[in-house]
């Protein structure tokens, strides 16, 4: 399960907006202070998972079997993968009541609430990771989540991750009609799996992965 | 058929799993299983068929999703041919099998997969418009009941029910999905999914799905203990994992009828399998557990009401009731009413929550404003910041009838009384929608002077309630408190009778405390003792204001006294710490104290600002109204000290969370100037006109609430009109309001279209006017594409926009 004990502050303060030279000064400490301790009262994460052999990966599409995805992007980061997972990851709706109600009541607290919550989701799926590392067995390794809206993984395919995980009645994540996740505080991704010896050099993670060069969040 | 009735006799068995049987046959993953209906018929009716050979009593029909958002018509059928084809395929089935006994078909109606408003983007009366469609083809295709299943949101629950009873006559069964701690998805406890439903009417209720039987058994208890209808239990074939792509689950057959055979055992009557579970698991129940006489269902005498979230047992330990949100005699509360001033509502919500409340009574009825539409906001708004359930009080019937509808729960009604016609109103809207109602001991010939007037009154209502299918433990009694100004033994009328409806009725009651002193003086002191009394009475809940020390220490202290507060501990969390007499005076000394030494301590107004400390500019600006007229302290000492902050935070040495802080701080200090002027007559400046709204299909809103916050601060009269608005509407109010700046955002590259839409729109209809936008996916380039007078790249910029349209301060 999640555990608060591995949000890292300096993230928080990073989707915050500061830099690793900026100083926080202690109003903003005592608020993200206490914005933990209400996430860790309200939020449930709940999360679902299912592995997939990858039919085959050319440039530019995957193929599962059951569904043939077109992007570049997603095929080179699945490269010399031959199974896939679908992770869908939330902290659920007691969070986005909180998160709602201080966008109403204190948006200071909104705000820091957000980057809690971010925080929160992103380790959370750290530790979802962990469980499917365990479901493979041994001898496989992971690629970075890659969710759909990445370069030019398409954000309509969100609709397929929810429908085939079966994300509303598991765990009670849907999509707005504008393909929003609801929950907001919520993660859907691919992760490629390689068998150990075959894999090739480890791709760029994380930021780096990322084609967003202007992004305000990137770590460099 | 009854249910009730039948149950009394036997168990009743339902069918196992439908989806992973299909998957076994080759659905394919993400493949909607209703499509096979249509397009494998043979195999539906084979797992039906096999169902009814393994001992099912009643056969779900295939049709769990089929709901207009999954078919929306073309090629993959419509709805009513899904349910169509779903009805014929269970009947061909009951005509191919094997057995004399009676088979029931049900229409089988899962979730629409969407969230609700206000959390999703899904309205409340859509949803009932999209079961109604299903109960109506499921009736029409030869449904003998319904089967409202894997619901994990309460809302969305209430809709598939009241859809289901509003358009059907048939028996209605309603199952939710809790997690390993008892919850629903959306935080409800079994207790509130049980007060809801009963509330509703339906026949049967539960749970299924999500966990295996061996899980299920506290929280089947729960509902054991608080159902009066009968319990069906329908779990998982234990926990899934997943095996190459597969779901799996880990209960054999023979294991899950050792368990499911326990909990008929514990008291469930109605039982049957859901994912995972095979007709093996079925036969195999079916063989230990049919010939079980069932455990008889009894009536529970719990009085509870609920939100979305929380239930609220009335009985045990006395309730509060907070007050406040009530206009009577506040001219500041009226004000907000015409100016539907909602935050207002929702500070006065989360203070009466924070001091202790239990449950919020909203009253918004004011002459001069349309209170059903009103009462509707106020109730959704203060669900959307509160958790605690409300008390609906009004005498508009079409308010109340509204605000029981879209209320998130079972709610407090306030109030019914004796009166022929009254009742005739009330009862009804309770009989439909579920509630526990204040009634009055009073009817068409006034107030009885005598406790034995107002007993009789009370039998009156319980006699007339029970026809209505109301029972007593769904009625609150309110002695009338009235006051001893007037009539010195009135107190212990009311006294008297609140113990009699009690001891003699068996029923609960309830006071509008602080009535009894009306027209005397230093009201705190006898309200609380009088509230004192009437707990030691057995009054089941009051009305009272929580914000009022007197009362919450009577509260406390009583419970404390009465051995209802074991070892003390809620009134040593609240009072330790504090000295005897005077404590609530000593306190505040002490905050003022700690005040007046920061601001001896060095920090101006502006430096209050600057840190973001709210308490301490307001009460700088307390300080300084004292010797400067309020224009020249926000020109003087705030505005400099906002100015500074922007500076900060777009030279990079100010982060968001400070500015906001500063703003909250700037508005604290705000409001003392604002009351001041107020005070003494002095018309307050704006700036002009700013709307802002989250476009159509967006319901992010963080970015416009941080730039509402800013513009506010710089004294622009900001009209928000919230999330995902539609075009017309924004170009509507910017006709009316004149306003010649309007502010969009949009979090999704999907909703920018919605963008353009609306600048075209208002560029089109309201000439002149100024669009300013911003949001995660926009840069300045995509902005001119779409029209857009300005980019906003963050709130400041927002700000310093708005000062080139409108001009800037003096």
């Amino acid at each position: 399960m999640a555990d608060s004990k591995d949000w890292e502050l300096r993230e928080i303060l990073r989707y915050l907006g500061y830099k690793t030279k900026d100083v926080p000064d202690q109003a903003v400490l005592d608020m993200i202070q206490e914005m933990k301790s209400l996430l860790r009262e309200h939020m449930q994460p709940r999360r679902v998972f299912r592995i997939f052999p990858i039919v085959g990966i050319e440039e530019g599409t995957v193929d599962l079997g059951f569904s043939v995805i077109r992007s570049k992007n997603l095929a080179k980061n699945l490269a010399g993968c031959t199974q896939a997972a679908f992770l869908a990851a939330t902290l659920g709706s007691g969070t986005e009541r909180l998160v709602q109600k201080y966008r109403k009541m204190q948006m200071s607290k909104a705000v820091v609430l957000e980057a809690v919550c971010t925080e929160a989701i992103e380790k959370y799926c750290d530790s979802c990771e962990a469980e499917i590392r365990s479901a493979l067995g041994e001898g496989w390794k992971l690629r970075p989540r890659f969710s759909p809206g990445y370069g030019d993984f398409p954000l309509e395919y969100q609709r397929q991750m929810i429908g085939v995980l079966d994300t509303a009645k598991r765990i009670g994540l849907t999509l707005t009609d504008s393909l929003l996740m609801m929950p907001s505080k919520s993660v859907t991704a691919v992760i490629g799996a390689a068998a150990e010896e075959g894999a090739c050099a480890e791709p760029n993670r994380g930021c780096r992965a990322c084609e967003k060069a202007d992004c305000a969040y990137r770590k460099d | 058929m009854n249910i009730s009735e039948r149950v009394r006799e036997r168990i009743i068995i339902w069918d196992g799993g439908m989806g992973s049987m299909l998957q076994e046959r080759g659905l394919q993953p993400g493949e909607l299983p209703e499509t096979w209906n249509i397009t494998h018929p043979e195999v539906v009716i084979d797992i039906h068929r096999q169902y009814i050979e393994a001992g099912a009593d009643i056969i779900n029909m295939n049709t769990f999703g089929a709901n207009r958002l999954k078919f929306p018509g073309g090629e993959g059928g419509s709805v009513q041919e899904i349910i169509r084809a779903a009805g014929q395929n269970a009947r061909r089935a009951v005509e191919k099998s094997d057995t004399d006994r009676e088979i029931l078909i049900a229409l089988d109606i899962g979730p629409t997969g969407k969230l609700l408003k206000p959390l999703g983007d899904l309205d409340f009366e859509e949803a009932c418009r999209i079961f109604a469609e299903q109960v109506i083809e499921g009736e029409r295709s030869g449904a003998d009941l319904i089967l409202i299943e894997t619901m994990s949101d309460s809302y969305e629950m209430k809709a598939a029910v009241l859809a289901a009873k509003e358009n059907s006559r048939l028996p209605v069964v309603a199952t939710m999905v809790f997690d390993e701690k008892g919850k629903l998805l959306t935080g409800g406890t079994p207790a509130a999914g049980v007060a809801l439903l009963e509330g509703l009417g339906v026949d049967a209720l539960g749970i299924n799905c999500g966990l295996g039987p061996v899980q299920m058994k506290e929280i089947v208890k729960e509902l054991l203990a608080y159902a009066s209808v009968p319990v069906a239990v329908i779990p998982n074939a234990g926990l899934p994992r997943s095996e190459n792509g597969k779901t799996v689950y880990d209960i054999d057959a023979q294991a899950f009828a050792r368990e499911m055979d326990e909990i008929v055992q514990m008291g469930a009557v109605i039982v049957g399998g859901c994912c995972g579970t095979t007709p093996e698991h079925i036969r195999c129940m079916r063989e230990r557990c049919a010939l079980r006489k069932p455990v008889p269902v009894t009536e529970k005498e719990h009085t509870i009401v609920t939100s979305y979230a929380a239930a609220v047992e009335i009985g045990r330990r006395s309730v509060i009731i907070g007050e406040r949100i009530n206009p009577t005699g506040k001219p500041k509360f009226k004000q907000a009413l015409r100016d539907h001033n909602i935050d207002y509502l929702l500070r006065e919500a989360a203070a009466q929550q924070e001091a202790g409340a239990h449950i919020l009574d909203v009253n918004v009825g004011l002459p001069e404003i349309d209170e059903p539409s009103m009462m509707e906001d106020a109730v959704r708004e203060i669900q959307s910041v509160t958790e605690l359930p409300l008390q609906i009080d009004t005498s508009d019937m079409e308010a109340m009838e509204r605000a029981l509808r879209i209320y998130n729960g079972k709610a407090l009604v306030n109030s019914v009384n004796g009166k022929e016609e009254v009742m005739n109103q009330v009862f009804p809207l309770v009989q439909k929608y579920g509630g526990v109602v204040v009634a009055l001991a009073l009817d068409e010939n006034g107030i009885p002077e005598t406790a034995e007037g107002r007993i009789a009154v009370a039998r009156r209502i319980y006699d007339r309630a029970a026809q209505f299918g109301i029972g007593k433990k769904d009625i609150l009694i309110d002695g009338l408190a009235m006051t001893i100004s007037s009539d010195s033994r009135s107190a212990l009328t009311t006294l008297e009778t609140i113990s009699r409806v009690k001891e003699e009725l068996g029923g609960r009651t309830i006071l509008g405390v602080s009535n009894i002193s009306f027209g005397l003086p230093a009201r705190p002191g006898i309200n609380a003792a009088f509230y004192t009394m009437a707990l030691q009475e057995g009054l089941s809940a009051a009305i009272i204001n929580p914000n009022s020390e007197d009362m919450m220490r009577a509260y406390f202290s009583y419970c404390a006294l009465a051995g209802l507060d074991s070892n003390c501990r809620d009134y040593i969390s609240r009072y330790a710490g504090q000295n005897g007499q005077g404590t609530l005076a000593a306190a505040n000394q002490a905050q003022k104290d700690t005040g007046s030494d920061t601001s001896r301590g060095g920090l101006s107004l502006g430096q209050s600002i600057q840190k973001g400390l709210r308490e301490q500019a307001a009460s700088e600006a307390e300080q300084l109204l004292k010797a400067r007229e309020p224009l020249d302290i926000i020109n003087e000492e705030m505005i400099p000290a906002l100015n500074e902050v922007g500076q900060g935070f777009e030279k990079g040495t100010v982060f968001l969370p400070q500015l906001l802080m500063s703003a909250e701080a700037a508005k604290a200090a705000f409001e003392v100037l604002k009351a001041y002027m107020a005070r003494q007559g002095v018309a307050q400046e704006k700036k002009g006109k700013i709307i802002l709204a989250t476009v159509k299909g967006d319901i992010h809103d963080i970015g416009k609430n941080i730039v509402k916050v800013l513009l506010e601060n710089y004294s622009y009269e900001v009209i928000d009109l919230g999330k995902d608005v539609p075009p017309e509407r924004v170009v509507e109010c910017a006709l009316e309001h004149k306003a010649a700046l309007v502010g969009l955002s949009a979090l999704m590259t999907t909703t920018v279209p919605s963008m353009e839409e609306t600048i075209r729109q208002l560029h089109e209809h309201v000439p002149g006017v100024k669009v300013m936008v911003g949001g995660a996916v926009l840069t300045e380039e995509y902005a001119r594409t779409i029209h857009a007078d300005a980019y906003c790249k963050d709130a400041m910029a927002s700000v310093n926009y708005a000062e080139t349209v409108l001009g800037k301060r003096g």
